[in-house]
């Protein structure tokens, strides 16, 4: 199944910033400002007039240093006088608000909306700064007090799963070795590496199994999504004519309990909630065989063995399989379904309110046949974004594909 | 707040950029509110957790009210004693401190109780997947009041 461009939400246009280590040269909202700009000349708009309303996406006040910063950001981006609306959702941040903005549109609130996230979570914050904050995005009450890394509650899960299925460290350091050499070919990434299985199991240790290169970035970066309607679209977006139009074909979104050890003994290996997620956005765009019908997926690769689970949990592979999958590089480039060519968060980085439109702008650029020869997915016709907050207390599915 | 200090430094670009050094120290005071009588389970050594009076459900952590039914609950204690779903070898400390790196951390079931807790196993040894553990209390000035307990497997001495 697949919508017309008449009743479809499109992606009008898409803009960010580069993913870097610490943008000594722009405060959060300059980067907004820069992703936001990239996006108007995507969509070929003059001006901001015509957008009915905006979604700002950012995770924390402590990282950006700044309160309300929704009306800060939609009046940095020309949208004063319009409504705003700021949505957070941990990791899954920049997805929700993807998610929020479709269903304005969808609800016929709005015709078009700008969605614009960012995050200063570099090194203008110093690590031991870094750690606390991260520390309270686990349970503060019954979590934080014993957890010395958050690579903990991510450790124990995978150390399950390999315990039920065989999976082995060696599997998942196979992603975070294809995840930087991923990176290596996309221009806005944070730190593209050429490493070796061998380098990630000797770099330090975090929480055991997990080493340091089985762990993602903390970037400074920015990104913009402009969603609209097949007829706005075409009133206000000259160069939307230029092109196959991309659309949201469907969306998802599911909660877990947020701590860990009171999630059912079944499913503690499991991300039930990003199956529940994937499980609505895929009824929504008439996927019936993942593995089949999805080109590429930008997933998150918070930890290494993270993208493993998702490639089950998103019904990419079966359940267990997810292992053997990582090891043969099923999931690689010119694998059955693409995963994290644009580096992922351990390549291309993760400023966590932009991360999921990242995602989006990867996916509806690789779509387009835009992004750089090396990593393109050739013909790709739909892509999904994968984010979670946590260790899956929130998750967001989002798909992407061709119109017409 | 205050202003630590400023800087000028060379942007990517090449041109002078200005930094400001920003300090700021948060201080609350945290009320864990119906979760209180937990703490004062702890003060006389036991683990405590709630039952809803209608239904007779049970869970840890403990809850305010029934989440199935937003009806009231009743404090009680729990044997002390779990099972280990996981445990991992963290390298390190927390941010309240009190436990020097690396130490073990533990997925544990509960005993008596719907859920459970991760928490800290005493020992170096990561325990499997199936262990039994029970509770011992083993400081009176813990960094943090969650601290004043840890697990040890059954039949292991410390
Ligand atoms: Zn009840």
């Amino acid at each position: 199944m697949t919508p017309s461009a008449d009743n479809a939400v499109l992606v009008a246009g898409v803009g960010m910033t580069p993913f870097v280590g610490f943008r000594n040269d722009a405060s959060v909202r300059d980067m907004v400002a820069e992703a936001t700009r990239a996006a108007f000349i995507d969509a070929g708009l003059g001006s901001s007039s015509t957008i009915d309303m905006g979604v700002a996406a950012y995770e924390s006040d402590h990282f950006n240093r700044q309160m309300s910063l929704g009306q800060v950001l939609s009046d940095t981006v020309g949208l004063t006088g319009k409504p705003v609306i700021r949505v957070e959702g941990g990791g899954a941040t920049g997805a929700l608000a993807i998610r929020t903005a479709l269903m304005a549109i969808r609800s016929g609130e709005a015709r078009s909306v700008l969605v614009f996230g960012g995050e200063t979570n570099g090194r203008s914050v110093d690590r031991s700064t870094a750690i606390e904050l991260l520390s309270m995005s686990a349970d503060f009450e019954w979590e934080t007090p014993v957890f010395g890394t958050f690579a903990a509650p991510y450790a124990l899960m995978i150390t399950e799963h390999m315990r039920r299925y065989g999976t082995t460290a060696e599997q998942f350091a196979e992603i975070a070795v294809k995840n930087r050499r991923m990176a290596l070919d996309n221009p806005l990434a944070h730190r593209g590496m050429s490493i070796t299985v061998e380098d990630v199991r000797s770099s330090a240790p975090l929480s055991d199994p997990y080493r340091l290169f089985d762990a993602s970035l903390l970037s400074d970066g920015a990104a913009a999504v402009l969603l609209a309607t097949g007829d706005w679209a075409e009133r206000h977006s000259p160069t939307s004519s230029d092109r196959p139009p991309v659309a949201i074909l469907g969306s998802g979104s599911a909660t877990d309990r947020p701590r860990l050890s009171d999630r059912p003994e079944q499913m503690f290996p499991h991300f039930a909630a990003k199956r529940e997620a994937s499980t609505r956005a895929y009824r929504e765009a008439g996927i019936d065989d993942p593995p089949g019908q999805i080109d590429l997926a930008e997933v998150y690769d918070s930890f290494s063995g993270a993208e493993l689970q998702a490639y089950e949990d998103l019904g990419l592979c079966p359940v267990g399989d997810g292992g053997q999958a990582a090891a043969e590089g099923r999931f690689d480039q010119g694998g059955q379904v693409v995963v994290n060519p644009s580096g992922g968060l351990m390549g291309r980085g993760s400023a966590v309110g932009a991360t999921g439109i990242a995602q989006a702008v990867e996916v509806v650029s690789q779509l387009r046949g835009e992004v750089t020869a090396a990593r393109q997915v050739p013909g790709a016709r739909i892509g999904i974004t994968d984010t979670h907050a946590g260790v899956g207390s929130l998750s967001v599915v989002n798909v992407f594909g061709m119109v017409g | 707040m205050r202003v630590t200090g400023t800087e000028w430094v060379v942007g990517p670009d090449g041109r002078a950029v200005y930094l400001l050094g920003v300090e700021m120290a948060q201080r609350y005071r945290h009320a864990v509110g119906s979760s209180s009588p937990f703490y004062e389970g702890l003060e006389r050594g036991v683990l405590r957790s709630t039952r809803c009076r209608e239904c007779g459900a049970s869970w840890f952590p403990p809850r305010r009210f029934c989440e199935a039914h937003l009806t009231e609950t009743d404090w009680y204690d729990l044997p002390g004693t779990g099972t280990v779903t996981a445990a991992t070898r963290v390298h390190s400390p927390p941010p309240f401190g009190g436990i020097d790196p690396p130490y073990i951390l533990a997925s544990i079931r509960l005993d008596g109780v719907t859920g459970g807790i991760t928490h800290r196993v005493m020992g170096a040894e990561t325990p499997e997947h199936g262990a039994a553990v029970v509770v011992k209390f083993i400081d009176e000035a813990p960094a943090h009041p969650l601290l004043a307990f840890a697990f040890t497997v059954e039949g292991v001495t410390p």
